[in-house]
């Protein structure tokens, strides 16, 4: 009895102290009040969160405000973790009509924040003789997180005959290039190769088995079935343009309107579809039915670029409100905004904010009204509900404040 | 009576041969017709109800109730504000990535069409990026491969703003070689001249308002960085010219730059007079050029800038500035009204560039509109030093037209419902 009130009263002091511990540490950061909606901790109800030193410090209700340097307000507001978006083209330079080192890639800043991004991945833009300059020129440079899938071809989207060169397409140097810069390339691409050979795809294949990462595959490979590409993919490697329907590629629902059967077997097996929107890569008669049919994509990488940027995809977020709007639940919607594409691409220490982890947040409002939603066909369907990227914070900072949420009042003087 | 039976076949000929060129414009169908909006044209002096007819990449009419026959497509933009496209008079896109400089070929510029059609925006002129000797490159880099209208004011600088050491380089501003390259070289893209973050004396802007006096173009002038600050009442009154033009008009960083409001908040006397000789003042808001502290009492004191624009670069993007239509909510926060706002968006700077083919929606002229709406709530709006203010509007670009074609459509105006 005796010793058994001497260790409580010992496990009381030490909580006591931890949580004075706790208590003392300045907070940076304290987002009030907002509905955080977390997929990998279970989270969807309205708690606080504290942030520290670029870092979740605590995730629970009620933190007190008094060690808090700064006080956001989220009332109302959904707080989820930052954005990812697998699929994007920012190897930007100023080669004319280019995406590698060119003019049809984006700078990714110029995107990410307003969006709630905080992580993209370059969708194969580079190979493994380029992919030096773009780390230098753009990943190096840029306050967004940014990843990459290498490209097969040794320097990536040139849009040229190079890019065809089965000789330059080298399983060995791609991994090579990936073990060197391990923390940024999250996998290989496969796409725009018009031969018949299947030597592009298998090398890219034995890139990723070498260096345990997901293939990438973006179409465009008129030569190779739908099927024959979705037969050699293993379970986690990701398609990409899901939806597209155009007559270079199987679209995955028929002219019946129903998904092709070993479209539904390779989701089986585990690969993992992503949107990929693009300037022409998202057709309502493709995602409506395959939605319909229960083919929901993965992820919503946008295919962000020159041609898409003003069309049809807009953002991410107008991509996952028109999900919202194809009557996907709002959960699931976030889910495939953050934590989903952070599992495909095997960075699991993204995508969600556990203690410790990165604070890459962003609060959303959900704006009612009536909105339209274009596809690449131009083709219209409408909703009452869209999201809107109110504060992105990038490892603790503030990156985007869309109504100075963060900010002070001006008084007059 | 039978002689006139053989005439009037001839007339009825004669009659037909006058009227068919008329039929025939008749049929010509409207490409686009924009249907039941309120038209802010200050030019035109229209602030209400009209349609808007385009054909060929160009105003065709401008009428209430414009039939839709005679379109092959209708626009339904009722509840919306249509507008001639926004010029925005102060931006940076000479991007690139030439090591070592920052602004002329660097990565502090953007890529214009990605920050223009989604603000309603259809003309930029970019604000001294690039020199006499750069801009050769930045017209084949940039504004050959935008869709977004590029026009430019020539750095006084020859190698413009390739680093902020290289713009205090007084041997290599040459007012000849800057007027001949806007006079000889690119009159058609060149509107004027620039002078910025020079840290000497006066040198700069007369050598700029020399260039200026030999091109007939303005002079704009960033005053930003003379430690300690010079007199901008001997800038406005004896330097410069009717028609120049002073930017970050209501920056706060009274070391490095006169303001235009005191401490005690009172606007100086000089600034009204200023503004009264021709000196155009634009907004030019940036990451770090416009504060509520000047904006606000000089507002409620009769002075408002004659121009709003954003100064975009990677630094103001993603702060207070956002975008210009963002820029144009804030100074409506002040208590401007939307079609004084939007004049000094559009007809206001195309007037101060020389440019008055652009910036109203006359019929004949290129057909770059904007479509807007004025979305109700509380929005908050931020200056440079993370302060606010609230507002009950907020301009929201719908729909985006550049020489006739739709380079914006945020909710589909110009879509076709989908058919399962």
């Amino acid at each position: 009895m005796v010793l058994n009130t001497a260790i409580k009263n010992i496990i009381r002091i030490l909580l006591l102290v931890t949580s004075f511990v706790a208590q003392a540490q300045e907070i940076d950061l304290l987002i009030k009040n907002g509905h955080v909606f977390d997929a990998k901790n279970n989270l969807d109800t309205v708690l606080d969160i504290s942030i520290k030193d670029g870092k979740i410090l605590e995730v629970a209700p009620n933190i007190t405000l008094e060690n808090a340097k700064k006080v956001v307000d989220a009332a109302g507001l959904y707080v989820c973790p930052g954005l990812i978006d697998i699929h994007t083209h920012v190897f930007v330079g100023t080669k004319a009509n280019k995406f590698a080192d060119g003019n049809n890639s984006l700078s990714p800043d110029d995107f990410s924040f307003k969006a709630g991004i905080t992580t993209v991945v370059d969708a194969g833009t580079s190979g493994w003789r380029n992919f030096p300059l773009f780390k230098t020129q753009v990943i190096d440079q840029s306050k967004t997180r940014i990843l990459a899938f290498l490209n097969i071809a040794a320097s990536g989207m040139t849009g040229d005959s190079a890019q065809q060169d089965l000789s330059e397409m080298d399983a060995e140097k791609t991994a090579e290039i990936i073990q060197k810069y391990a923390d940024i390339i999250v996998g290989v691409k496969i796409g725009h190769f018009d031969g018949d050979s299947w030597a592009p795809f298998d090398r890219a294949l034995e890139a990723g088995s070498k260096t345990n990462r997901p293939l990438f595959v973006e179409c465009h490979l008129p030569r190779y079935t739908l099927k024959d590409q979705l037969d050699r993919m293993r379970p986690g490697d990701i398609i990409t343009h899901s939806f597209e329907n155009i007559s270079e590629r199987t679209p995955v629902v028929d002219k019946e309107e129903n998904v092709l059967p070993y479209v539904f077997e390779a989701k089986e097996k585990g690969i993992l579809f992503d949107v990929g929107h693009g300037g022409a890569g998202f057709w309502f008669n493709q995602a409506i039915p395959a939605m319909e049919q229960g083919l929901w994509p993965n992820s919503f990488g946008t295919d962000l670029h020159r041609f898409s940027m003003n069309a049809g995809m807009k953002d991410m977020l107008n991509v996952m409100s028109k999900y919202l709007s194809m009557g996907m639940p709002l959960k699931d919607v976030l889910l495939r905004g953050s934590w989903n594409p952070a599992q495909a691409i095997k960075r699991e220490d993204l995508g969600h904010l556990s203690v410790g982890a990165e604070a890459d947040i962003v609060l959303l409002s959900l704006k009612h009204g009536k909105f339209g939603f274009v596809d690449a066909r131009n083709n219209r369907i409408t909703g009452d509900q869209k999201l809107e990227a109110e504060l992105t914070i990038r490892a603790g900072k503030v990156v985007w404040d869309l109504n100075g949420l963060s900010a002070k009042t001006y008084e007059k003087q | 009576m039978p002689d006139q039976s053989g005439l009037l076949p001839k007339r009825f000929i004669l009659l037909l041969l006058f009227l068919l060129p008329l039929l025939n414009l008749q049929a010509q169908k409207l490409d686009i017709l924009l249907k039941g909006g309120h038209l802010i044209d200050s030019k035109n002096s229209m602030d209400g109800p009209m349609d808007v007819g385009i054909r060929d990449g160009k105003i065709a009419e401008v009428a209430k109730n414009i039939s839709e026959k005679g379109a092959e497509k209708v626009i339904n933009v009722s509840g919306l504000y249509v507008t001639p496209g926004l010029l925005d008079m102060h931006v940076h896109v000479f991007m690139g990535n030439e090591p070592g400089a920052y602004i002329a070929n660097g990565t502090t510029s953007v890529m214009p069409d990605g920050y223009t059609f989604r603000a309603g925006v259809t003309t930029v002129v970019d604000a001294g990026s690039s020199g006499w000797r750069n801009f050769p490159l930045f017209k084949e880099q940039t504004i050959d491969k935008a869709k977004t209208r590029v026009l430019a004011l020539l750095n006084i600088v020859g190698t413009g703003m390739r680093s902020r050491f290289e713009e205090q380089d007084v041997s290599d501003m040459n007012p000849v070689m800057t007027a001949l390259s806007i006079k000889k070289l690119y009159p058609d893209i060149l509107v004027g001249i620039k002078a910025a973050h020079y840290w000497g004396d006066f040198t700069q802007v007369d050598l700029a308002v020399e260039a200026g006096k030999l091109a007939g173009v303005p002079v704009m002038v960033d005053f930003g960085e003379h430690d300690p600050p010079n007199s901008i009442e001997a800038l406005f009154m004896e330097h410069l010219r009717p028609g120049d033009i002073f930017t970050h008009t209501y920056s706060h960083g009274p070391t490095q730059r006169e303001t235009i409001v005191d401490e005690d908040g009172k606007l100086k006397p000089f600034i009204l007079k200023a503004q009264q000789r021709g000196i155009v003042f634009d907004l030019g808001h940036g990451g770090g050029a416009f504060t509520w502290r000047q904006a606000v009492p000089a507002t409620q004191q009769g002075f408002k800038a004659d121009v709003v624009s954003t100064d975009l670069h990677t630094q103001s993007m993603n702060a207070g500035m956002k975008d210009l239509s963002n820029v144009l909510s804030k100074f409506m926060a002040l208590g401007v009204s939307l079609p004084d706002a939007i004049s000094r968006a559009t007809w206001a700077p195309a007037q101060v560039i020389g440019r008055q083919d652009l910036g109203h929606l006359s019929v004949g002229a290129e057909a770059d509109v904007a479509v807007f709406n004025l979305r109700d709530g509380d929005f908050g709006f931020l200056d440079v030093r993370r302060m606010k203010i609230k507002g009950k509007s907020k301009l929201q670009t719908e729909l985006t037209i550049r020489a006739g074609k739709v380079v914006w459509d945020l909710n589909g105006l110009a879509a076709m419902d989908f058919e399962k």
